[in-house]
């Protein structure tokens, strides 16, 4: 090796370790990650005490990985170099082509018991009537786009064993999503389900509660985003993929949508457009996240009224449903600390749905506040 | 703190060179002192008091013996004392509560939690771990016996013995430096630019082999784990978890050999190589040769030879090679599945050595290579799994006790094939014999290219690693 030689591998490998140290202290820190979706970890306060303890250096590593120069372009890297070595599991995330699915893990089967269990409860504390809604989500409605062989926990199986054990009347969401399964009905970037789905999902729900169903015919989609990265773009670290066009179906005229966000009731939107700028774009239906929302249809006063106990699935969901009801409830448990019988009673309720995807249904542990 | 993190390759590691490379020559063994001791302290501040009280015993035994070179009863008397000391903390820190344990099954006699002693709370029980005690506790011992020996010479230098110690390159996961491979270079040593870039080059390589190749596999070992406890394991994915496991250690043991040996020759010394292709042994005696050799090397020299090695008979050899091999067994671990690994070796070498040596001379390479490739993929077997109950689960499941393959095993080696391929190559001599084929000019470009894309590629994947994101899933 001539000096020479020598000198130029000696800055290489220095400049690369040094030049990213001083890039990452010069590199403002964020406050938060958009495309995570989460706070990022801020350079910890130096105490003895911690130090002797080990959190202060533990909290300096999570702050050299928060903080990191481009971390997201190095979360690329590494998913691209995934792909090239035949990889097709990407944290959680199984890429099927242009489609991203998320993989749902078998459940902890006490959890599945006894939220079932909740729901029977639930059933026999008030007088109004309970649906079962699991929604069966892209893993198993989409289960010919997986890998072959990739592992999948049986989702239908699972909605046979809950009707049974149960014995409620259900809400045949999985018939309705497979009979139109080559439709885009889940984004293919996100968890949730597309419009489209909803509207199949809306119509599955009216003809379970014998009600006439929704004609494709009256809706008019309107495109307001062809730009969405959704929640699997972020988990799996693939950003390669065309993102997804978001639509909303519904007009928004005569239907006025009050929220509980702060305890307190304030008037809402159907769609809060704002969050089409950014990157948590399904947040836009019913503005995301909230204890309570309720939607009262103006022209149809005479519809009666549904409730739902919810998760996010039912934010697309519930302007179908106000198109055939005069007051759809929409309670989401994580927020909502009230007895749910109750709120029933208290507010006229007709119909009650237990509304979650599958996923989230057997990991969910906020359930047992059914039973209040 | 461990090389194959952020905070090391990208704050640790570059002032580090930096303090170390604008001292003057006579002041960096105090330099790597210091940042050593804070290399350590990074993740256990406490035991940094073990570490100097370590240093302190065999710097002070090793100048006591020097002083009673003449009155031999006292200087065997002070290498004693260094040996015992140094076993002690080991049998503290690494071996306590094994041993507690152990005696209550045995006795029904239960060793306190913990005791107080002058108004402090000594815990006797699940103390943890000191990082690198097993390490560092034999580089202080084959020290003092090698002034003895007069193998080496004395150390006067307490800040040049504290950089023996404490050096940070190889402080945790060896390869076991002993003192007079270094002796000479702790006081005079080349720092030259081709020092660095050689040593760069080759921590480049054993960053890549733990990033890229150990990690990625270990995570396969991890789900035929699981799928034992799950009572889903199958034939064939029990051999995959196995050769995941062995890859894995392989490739991870190694790789920070390298970057040890690559961060040595850095700072101008030259570290004794501790892998030379295990995976290639035609035999188990062979394969010994050449896996963690600093650590045979140390058995050998410090235990199996003064037992009386070879020399005494068969029955003497036999004794001797079991208890090497029941020291190299727990000396990986506190648990009993450890000391089962290293008899189950002394088992296989014993028939080498009695039994097989003729039959092995007229088997086929293709056969004695295969047979080693057995013997130690089931040895890793028993090395994983410290419940010996799920291990003799999981080795039955391997030797036909489960169905053969499912589904799920089809799609596992789908996705692992490449990374496969890419470890089995890794694991021969092929890429070093191609490099060496390779034109002057064509390795003098490749090198730069493969150093940055290694070092690129790592930084990817330990950024990921740490990629944890929040997300609105659940709702």
């Amino acid at each position: 090796m001539t000096k020479a030689y020598s000198r130029f591998l000696t800055a290489l490998f220095c400049l690369f370790l040094g030049g990213l140290m001083v890039w990452q202290v010069l590199l403002p820190d964020r406050e938060r990650s958009d495309v995570e979706n989460r706070t990022l970890a801020q350079w910890p306060e130096f105490s003895w005490e911690s130090l002797k303890d080990g959190s202060y250096t533990a909290a300096v590593e999570e702050y050299f990985a928060d903080q990191f120069p481009l971390r997201d372009a190095w979360t690329g890297l590494k998913a691209r170099t995934e792909q090239l070595i035949g990889k097709t599991e990407f944290h959680g995330v199984y890429l099927c082509g242009d489609t991203l699915i998320s993989k749902v893990d078998t459940p902890d089967e006490e959890l599945v018991t006894n939220n079932l269990s909740y729901i029977t409860r639930l059933a026999e504390k008030t007088d109004v009537p309970v649906y079962l809604g699991f929604i069966p989500s892209a893993a198993e409605v989409w289960r010919d786009k997986l890998p072959a062989g990739a592992e999948n926990w049986d989702q239908t199986a699972f909605l046979d064993r809950a009707a049974e054990e149960t014995g409620l009347p259900t809400v045949d969401f999985a018939g309705a999503l497979t009979a139109h399964a080559d439709e885009p009905i889940f984004y293919r970037t996100d968890h949730h389900w597309t419009s489209l789905g909803a509207f199949y999902g809306a119509n599955a729900v009216l003809s379970a509660l014998g009600r006439p169903t929704l004609d494709r015919a009256d809706f008019t989609p309107e495109v307001v985003s062809d730009d969405f990265n959704g929640t699997l773009y972020s988990t799996s670290g693939i950003h390669w993929l065309t993102p997804d066009e978001m639509e909303y179906w519904v007009e928004e005229d005569g239907i006025s949508v009050t929220s509980w966000r702060t305890g307190s009731p304030e008037l809402a939107a159907l769609y809060e457009r704002s969050y089409l700028d950014k990157k948590d774009k399904y947040s836009s239906f019913l503005g995301g996240n909230q204890p309570l929302c309720v939607l009262k249809n103006e022209d149809n006063p005479d519809g009666g009224k549904i409730l739902l106990v919810r998760d996010s699935y039912s934010d697309s969901l519930a302007p179908f449903l106000a198109q055939s009801f005069s007051e759809v409830h929409l309670l989401d448990l994580r927020y909502y600390r009230a007895p749910v019988a109750q709120y029933a009673a208290e507010n006229g309720i007709d119909e009650i749905v237990v509304l979650y995807s599958v996923p989230n249904f057997i990991t969910d542990r906020n359930l047992v506040l059914l039973t209040q | 703190m461990v090389f194959s993190s952020l905070p090391f390759l990208f704050g640790y590691l570059p002032l580090t060179l930096l303090a170390y490379f604008i001292t003057p020559l006579r002041w960096r063994n105090a330099v790597l002192l210091v940042v050593s001791l804070i290399f350590y302290g990074w993740g256990e501040p406490v035991y940094i008091t073990i570490m100097f009280l370590s240093t302190l015993i065999d710097y002070t035994h090793g100048i006591l013996v020097e002083k009673y070179r003449d009155n031999d009863k006292k200087a065997r008397r002070f290498v004693a004392q260094s040996v015992i000391f140094n076993l002690l903390l080991l049998g503290f820190f690494k071996y306590g509560t094994f041993l507690a344990d152990n005696l209550y099954l045995l006795t029904g006699i239960q060793i306190p939690e913990s005791v107080q002693l002058l108004g402090l709370t000594i815990p006797l029980r699940n103390v943890p771990l000191p990082i690198g005690i097993s390490f560092y506790t034999f580089q202080t011992m084959s020290y003092t016996i090698d002034v003895y020996r007069k193998d080496a010479p004395v150390q006067r230098n307490m800040v040049d013995f504290g950089a023996f110690v404490t050096m940070f390159p190889q402080l945790i996961a060896g390869p076991i430096v002993q003192y007079k491979t270094v002796a000479a270079e702790l006081v005079r040593r080349v720092h030259s630019s081709e020092n660095f870039a050689l040593g760069a080059r080759r921590f480049c390589v054993g960053l890549a082999k733990k990033v890229l190749l150990a990690n990625a596999i270990g995570a396969l070992w991890e789900d035929c784990l699981a799928a034992q406890g799950a009572g889903e394991l199958t034939v064939l994915g029990g051999w995959m978890g196995l050769f995941a496991f062995g890859f894995q250690i392989y490739f991870d043991f190694s790789g920070y050999s390298d970057m040890a040996i690559g961060l040595g020759r850095i700072f101008g010394f030259r570290f004794n190589e501790n892998f030379d292709y295990p995976y290639l042994a035609a035999s188990v005696t062979e394969f010994w040769r050449r896996w963690h050799m600093s650590l045979t090397t140390w058995f050998r020299e410090y235990l199996y030879i003064p037992l009386g090695g070879n020399r005494g008979g068969t029955v003497k050899t036999l004794r001797n090679i079991f208890i090497v091999w029941f020291c190299t067994g727990f000396w990986h671990g506190a648990s009993w599945n450890f000391i089962l690994w290293g008899l189950y070796f002394a088992v296989w070498l014993v028939l080498e050595k009695y039994v097989f040596r003729s039959v092995l001379a007229r088997t086929p390479g293709w056969i004695k290579h295969t047979y080693t490739i057995l013997v130690v993929f089931v040895g890793w077997g028993i090395f994983a799994m410290e419940d010996l109950s799920v291990c003799g689960g999981y080795l039955r499941a391997c030797f036909g006790g489960a169905p053969l393959w499912r589904a799920a095993d089809l799609y596992t080696l789908h996705s692992y094939a490449i990374t496969f391929l890419a470890l089995i190559l890794a694991s021969t001599t092929l890429g070093r014999r191609g490099w060496e084929r390779l034109p002057r000019r064509a390795a003098a470009v490749a090198t730069p290219v493969l150093m940055l894309a290694s070092l690129l590629l790592c930084t990817a994947y330990l950024v990921d690693g740490s990629y944890n994101p929040f997300l609105y899933f659940r709702f």
